[in-house]
């Protein structure tokens, strides 16, 4: 992420309406936001969407951005913010579940993996929208259970119980994939 | 976990990661930037805001009935699914709308400017919401009556947005809470 390169100035100019400055804010920022966008809704189309519908979020509120705070963390949580809004939209509904023990599987030569990126993009991209989503904040992200709870509207022990489960669907699905290759 | 899902993601985290978007994104929002500009003339109306906002909700009031009685003729009855999906999208939207009515409601009448009429006009169960929900138990499987009534939900959570976005601008919030739900909402 190149936001290193915004500094004071640039957000001031932002305030006062200047459109060049804002291209600055987001040229530093786009690349990042735009891959929370992608992994979130999957798909370039939607991504692109909801990344402009954000960034026009982003314009209409920097007046109230306060200097000392961080530019990175209240950009990524409008984009996120507009990610999760846009997937209710869709009638995507993120639902409680059941507090039960996820167990590993047993039985799996842990040896006989092989994990590639590309595997593990396409078992998350497999995902059910709610485990996609749970498990996206939490390792891309970097939010934690309590903050993901929180956005989605769930209770923390759904998050962790959802997360536990979308690592042990991505790792059957990339069993299957090893095992057919 | 084998090898360790999470510290595999991390080893390996720029790989996951994809170009930036395509140049239309910001060609499409310097667009909307450009556009919001002629917006400001809504903005020096001054202390009138509210009207504009009141003869908002009538105009979308106003296209949705239209709307209804222009396709009623052309509406086929499907009975089939529908109505649980209605029932969750009616929570979901009642709720959010409610709350940003509570928001508006904790400022006090005199800097909201709002006289009953106009305030009515703002609650969720007003003339067209009813219309709309007869429309529906009528006809429940009507796509057209169940795409009004969600496009209806979200212009409503719009406006609501941008009346709370005006307040907040132009007067303190009411209560710490309140102040603190808003930001929230950002």
């Amino acid at each position: 992420m190149n936001q290193t390169q915004i500094d004071g100035n640039v957000i001031d100019r932002c305030k006062r309406g200047d459109v060049r400055a804002f291209r600055e804010l987001y040229n530093a920022y786009a690349a990042a936001m735009y891959n929370i966008c992608l992994r979130m809704t999957g798909n370039v189309s939607d991504a692109e969407d909801t990344l402009q519908e954000a960034f026009i979020q982003v314009h209409r509120n920097i007046g109230k951005l306060e200097r000392e705070a961080s530019v990175t963390a209240w950009i990524k949580r409008i984009v996120v913010n507009h990610c999760l809004n846009n997937l209710r939209k869709k009638k995507v509904y993120f639902e409680e579940v059941e507090e039960v023990e996820v167990a590993e599987e047993v039985g799996i030569d842990e040896d006989s993996f092989t994990w590639t990126v590309s595997a593990v993009k396409s078992a998350i991209h497999g995902l059910p929208q709610g485990y996609r989503t749970v498990l996206n904040l939490y390792l891309f992200e970097d939010y934690s259970h309590r903050e993901i709870a929180d956005m989605m509207g769930i209770t923390e022990s759904t998050v962790k119980t959802q997360y536990m489960r979308a690592k042990e669907k991505v790792r059957q699905i990339v069993k299957q994939q090893n095992l057919i290759r | 976990m084998p090898e360790n899902f999470e510290s595999f993601i991390q080893q390996h985290r720029d790989a996951f990661e994809e170009p930036g978007p395509s140049p239309r994104v910001w060609d499409a929002l310097e667009r909307e930037l450009e556009g919001g500009r002629k917006g400001r003339v809504v903005s020096l109306l001054g202390k009138n805001w509210f009207k504009a906002a009141v003869i908002a909700v009538l105009l979308v009031n106003a296209a949705v009935l239209f709307y209804i009685a222009r396709h009623k003729q052309q509406q086929q009855q499907d009975l089939a699914v529908v109505i649980p999906e209605m029932q969750d999208a009616k929570v979901y939207y009642s709720n959010r709308i409610n709350e940003k009515l509570e928001l508006i409601n904790a400022y006090p009448a005199s800097e909201l400017g709002l006289d009953s009429a106009a305030r009515q006009e703002l609650q969720l169960r007003n003339d067209t919401y009813k219309t709309l929900e007869n429309e529906l138990k009528n006809n429940p499987g009507n796509q057209r009556i169940r795409g009004a009534m969600i496009r209806y939900y979200q212009l409503k959570l719009e406006l609501l947005d941008k009346i709370l976005e005006e307040l907040h601008e132009k007067h303190a919030a009411p209560t710490t809470h309140t102040k603190k739900q808003y930001e929230a909402e950002i």
